[in-house]
């Protein structure tokens, strides 16, 4: 939905950027959040927001016919810029017609000079849509896309066919809009006999953005022939189709600088000749060069704001913070209103001021440490030892598993705040992902991102660890569904809750038939049909990687991945290692399928109604009902173990109704089999504590520590454990962690530190936590007997 | 341990301390002999029965934690028509008639309320009650350090014309724009029965304690929930952890055995000298704090431990 602009269009907002910014969000916010049980997460730029097309005020492509400003607008993208400055100058006089002194003024990067002059224009030529478009261009320019798309449906409530309407329009739904409106007014342009020839130019070229972003190169290939053909024919400027042409090559690693030369020979001072291949670099993950698109970029043209702003967030990709720091000031010096300008800039200063380093080995064994993590100083002890620890099983996992040796220290940043994340990962907020990956560096929510207990973050770090070995062991090239879909086999297979975790809707997709051929697996992550085939394409993907191991080994799987470095398309690879073509490959994967999950599928509606009717006895406080439906979906499906499991049902049913062991059973089935409910694991902690279990119950309360480390009674529970087993290191290090998520009862957990100390024979640290203690609860009994004690043995 | 043992330790500590323990034999912060605590709990109309039913709970819970420590006849709970406009002011008038100026009043109000940007009512049968009602009451006591926790919805409204040094009010909600119907009583109510609440382990729920459990419980309540917070507790006012609300286990302040009434009252001395310390640790370095502190903590241990086995009817170790 679309506000519709004030009576009395203004910029007052540009004074402030934080509505700007909420301008954009409501664009950005279309992604549905995807807080998936199962980690589901996205490699970056994948879903990042489109920056328009370039930088400030594109070519006019002949949307003005006025002699005096064509001029200028000649010299001015023939790269003379003093001229074209001076000739704009002179258009500022009352000769020129308000709309033609806005053009001059927004040509000079004057704003708001330009949108009162637009103001004037449109109070003098009300019936003229031609106004009411270049307004609405400015407004893009500014990134108001609500005011703008306002601005071209004003247009085309005066002329219809307003072909620069339409394709305002589509610019304006561009940036996150309804994409079936946006399709609509690209048509109309497109279908248009006609429609101007630069509108028509301009249509062709987003068609081919959006092509490019979606990996269609051989359809993209045809359309920039069919553009350059079309623009040669009626003389138009083709720097910019030039540049999208070295974005296709570079792409498809082909010989893209003859085309930016090509571009730059045409326009001298166009920056976007450079930036425009660097924003398709970060689409394919190619960090590093489009680090060097985007310095060209700034370097030829220093006030393209949003180059700088791109170059800004590729710095932080590649954890250099300081030149990170350095272009998104320098971007918002010049443009505030940049709404992912000043999204990063708020958060670069929540990153330098509230983030800490901690590196791994401290001092590290070589020049470099293997492991540098990230943390909010308010969660770093709470977190640090955890991430530590998966960070570097993962690591060990990966690097003999992938054969493949980390060449630079990891990297691993943990977000409490989600829009914190998002915008240090895609530049926008108001988008559902959980983690993403760089290449040596992945950031992620914290679990207190999270608290509705249904995100393992533990998860989430193995996934993305795996794309840190996919990625890097391909210097990048490894597609799309085969990086995703061995992170997700890899949670499965080695993760710290082992188990397919496959969410109903997936296996309602799988039910109709909704996989996809490998060949086209892609499609499924980068260009979804339905809600929802995201979800369905990540785990598609694992299951492919479970069933090549399964049926051809492992090594397979790494053979297959190396050959990316080759330049092959997984088709290709599947026919190279595994022997079979692709339409084979999806016959044997189908059979697969079939007899894994053809049972539970033929049997999916009684499942669900099992499910639904446990859960509806549950509420209506029916328990013997709740158990036996419960039992029945089990039965039908006894791997389900998401938070909503029958296990679930089972152990609630069987606990009101006072059978203890049948709780304990379900509780451990659905321990046994993966499920990660903390509330759920921490009773059965409790009855494998009673029943002197220990064994199980550590490992169980290990386990809640990788799904919500912040809940207090885990770590008084597994330090007490520790205690009781003789390992007080490990204890002090849980009680240490109690200590940090600042308890209620802080005289406890001083105490149990003391206890902990004093096993360790460390006697000074001992009494320094025992007087903190007892300064707390000066009538604490057991501390006040180890005082007596600690008195008694030092005399 | 034997007796000259713990005099060699006594008489090393009275050597460390002796300037403490003179100041702290004046017991301070203790009420006087003849200073009780006077309560009122006041039920207000729920509206619906399943809130009938939480405030009925909760004012219980509160009674109950209020005979652990006032005298049966001094606490009163005011619920349905007996919670009316008139006699409510009649009670406080009464009230405030038999306290004396060492006597403290601790009042709860538990139910709902409304404000319409101007004024708060805490919602009972027929007239409610304002807040200016509650300044007149609260200013009408002898004496200073009263409590008075409002529970309800929009509580927070009442801060302005109620806050004061003198005395300490807790609401449930920040101001009165908070208007959704309150967790936080539940806590507040479960606090005073609860020693998880007993931060300082001293037997005792003290004001703060409880606000600070309650407070906590209503956080974690909405993140756990993934719902938006709709109240955020306040507390004004000074005294609060020294104000004692409830108690978590019966105190035994007397015995058949004269020893260990002599040992109980050297423990009720010794925890008021640890008291008077703590609020004088400014006046030390920190290690001359801990050392005083260790020394005080170590008889009160070593009497506890006496008492314990006095008790258990085994001879200790007394030569």
């Amino acid at each position: 939905m679309f506000n519709r602009p004030k009576h009395t269009y203004s910029f007052h907002d540009l004074a402030a950027p934080v509505v700007a910014c909420v301008v954009a969000c409501v664009f950005a916010s279309i992604a549905a959040r995807a807080a998936k049980p199962t980690a589901i997460v996205l490699l970056a730029a994948l879903l990042s927001i489109v920056p328009h097309s370039s930088f400030a005020r594109d070519h006019l492509y002949g949307a003005i016919d006025n002699e005096s400003l064509l001029q200028c607008e000649t010299v001015n993208w023939a790269g003379q810029l003093l001229e074209a400055a001076a000739c704009y100058s002179g258009l500022h006089n009352g000769e020129q017609t308000p709309q033609i002194r806005a053009e001059a003024f927004w040509a000079q990067g004057d704003l708001q000079s330009a949108n009162t002059q637009f103001q004037d224009a449109i109070n003098r030529f009300p019936e003229d849509p031609m106004v009411r478009v270049r307004w609405g261009e400015l407004f893009i320019d500014s990134y108001q896309y609500s005011e703008a798309y306002t601005l071209f449906g004003e247009a085309l409530e005066i002329d219809p066919e307003n072909s620069w309407a339409h394709i305002g329009a589509a610019s304006a739904l561009s940036e996150g809009g309804d994409p079936e409106a946006l399709n609509q007014h690209l048509n109309k342009v497109m279908e248009e006999g006609l429609a101007p020839h630069g509108a028509k130019l301009r249509a062709m070229m987003m068609v081919i953005r959006s092509l490019l972003r979606q990996d269609r190169y051989q359809e993209a290939e045809g359309s920039l022939e069919e553009a350059f053909e079309f623009a040669e024919d009626e003389s138009l400027a083709t720097m910019e189709l030039k540049a999208l042409r070295a974005s296709y090559e570079f792409m498809t690693r082909g010989d893209y600088q003859s085309w930016i030369d090509a571009s730059l020979k045409e326009s001298p001072g166009y920056g976007d000749a450079w930036f425009i291949p660097g924003y398709h670099a970060t689409i394919i993950r190619r960090y590093e060069e489009a680090g060097d698109f985007f310095k060209e970029a700034v370097t030829l043209q220093p006030d393209h704001w949003e180059a700088h702003i791109y170059l800004g967030q590729n710095y932080l990709r590649l954890n250099d913070i300081n030149d990170a720091i350095r272009h998104v000031n320098i971007s918002y010096d010049g443009n505030a209103f940049n709404p992912m300008t000043v999204n990063l800039l708020r958060l670069l200063d929540t990153f330098t001021e509230d983030f800490v380093s901690i590196t791994y080995p401290d001092p590290p064994e070589g020049p470099l440490p293997a492991l540098v993590v990230k943390l909010h100083k308010d969660e770093r002890d709470v977190l640090k030892n955890y991430t530590r620890k998966l960070s570097e099983d993962s690591i060990d996992v990966y690097t003999e598993r992938y054969r493949f040796e980390p060449k630079e220290p990891i990297i691993v940043e943990i977000y409490p705040n989600h829009e914190d994340f998002v915008v240090r990962s895609i530049g926008m907020p108001g988008v559902g992902i959980l983690g993403v990956t760089f290449g040596y560096l992945f950031a992620m929510d914290s679990p207190t991102g999270h608290p509705d207990q249904r995100y393992h973050w533990g998860t989430t770090l193995w996934h993305e660890m795996a794309h840190v070995f996919t990625l890097k062991a391909t210097g990048n090239l490894v597609p799309r569904w085969f990086s995703e879909g061995i992170s997700v086999y890899e949670e499965w297979r080695t993760g710290p809750i082992p188990g397919r975790k496959i969410p109903t809707d997936v296996l309602q997709a799988m039910a109709e038939g909704k996989f996809l051929p490998i060949a086209v697996l892609d499609d499924g992550f980068m260009r979804p049909d339905y809600q929802g085939q995201v979800i369905v394409s990540y785990m598609q993907a694992g299951l492919i990687f479970d069933f090549i191991d399964l049926e051809y080994g492992f090594d397979k799987i790494v053979d297959m991945l190396y050959l990316f470095n080759e330049d092959i398309t997984p088709v290709e690879a599947i026919e190279q290692v595994l022997g079979i073509s692709d339409s084979e490959f999806d016959r044997h994967f189908k059979q697969f399928i079939d007899i894994e999950y053809g049972p539970l599928l033929s049997g999916l509606s009684v499942w669900m109604e099992d499910m639904s009717a446990g859960y509806e006895a549950l509420q209506a406080e029916q328990w013997q009902e709740a158990a036996a439906a419960a039992e029945r979906a089990v039965f039908t499906y006894p791997d389900y173990v998401e938070n909503d499991s029958a296990y679930i049902v089972m152990a609630r049913a069987y606990q009101k109704l006072d059978k203890k062991e049948e709780e304990f059973q379900a509780l451990q089935t659905f321990w046994q089999k993966g499920g990660y409910l903390p509330a759920a694991l921490l009773s059965l902690a409790d009855y494998y504590l009673e029943r002197k279990i220990n064994t199980e119950a550590e490992a169980v309360l290990v386990d809640i520590s990788y799904a919500d480390p912040f809940i207090e009674d885990l770590h008084v529970k597994l330090g007490d454990l520790y205690m009781d087993t003789q390992r007080p290191a490990k204890a002090l290090e849980e009680f240490e962690v109690l200590l940090a998520l600042d308890p209620l009862d802080k005289a406890s957990a001083n105490y149990r530190i003391a206890n902990a100390y004093k096993a360790l024979d460390n006697d000074d640290k001992t009494m320094e936590y025992l007087m903190t203690a007892l300064d707390i609860a000066p009538q604490f009994r057991p501390a006040q007997q180890l005082l007596l004690e600690m008195s008694r043995t030092s005399n | 341990m034997t007796n000259s043992t713990t005099n060699k330790v006594m008489t090393k500590v009275m050597n460390k301390l002796q300037l403490v323990l003179l100041l702290s034999s004046t017991i301070l912060l203790m009420p006087s002999a003849n200073a009780a605590l006077y309560v009122t709990i006041v039920q207000g109309l729920g509206g619906l029965p399943e809130y009938d039913d939480k405030f009925t709970d909760q004012a219980q819970k509160i009674y109950q934690a209020s005979l652990t420590l006032a005298d049966a006849s001094h606490v009163t709970s005011m619920a349905g028509d007996d919670a009316a406009r008139r006699p409510l002011l009649i009670h406080f008038q009464n009230l405030a008639e038999a306290m004396n100026e060492d006597d403290r009043a601790a009042i709860y109000l538990v139910g709902h309320g409304s404000y319409d940007g101007e004024q708060y009512k805490f919602n009972i049968p027929g007239p409610d009650i304002t807040a200016a009602d509650l300044a007149e009451i609260l200013e009408s006591f002898p004496g200073q350090n009263h409590f008075l926790v409002n529970t309800s919805s929009t509580s927070g409204a009442i801060l302005e014309a109620l806050e004061s040094d003198q005395r300490v009010i807790i609401t449930a909600t920040r101001n009165g724009n908070e208007k959704n119907a309150t967790e936080f009583g539940n806590y507040f109510a479960d606090a005073l029965a609860s020693d998880i609440a007993d931060i300082n382990k001293n037997n005792n729920v003290s004001i703060q304690e409880a606000f600070d459990f309650a407070e906590r419980s209503v956080a974690e309540f909405f993140e756990s929930s993934g719902r938006l917070a709709t109240e955020h507790p306040q507390i004004r006012g000074e005294g609060a952890a020294s104000f004692s609300l409830a108690r978590v286990e019966p105190l035994e302040t007397s015995d058949e055995n004269p020893l260990i009434n002599a040992l109980l009252s050297r423990s009720i001395e010794l925890n008021a000298e640890i008291e008077s310390l703590q609020l004088r640790r400014n006046e030390f370095s920190n290690v001359e704090y801990i050392q005083s502190l260790q020394a005080l903590i170590l008889e009160s241990a070593e009497i506890s431990e006496q008492i314990d086995s006095l008790r258990e009817g085994t001879q200790a170790n007394v030569q």
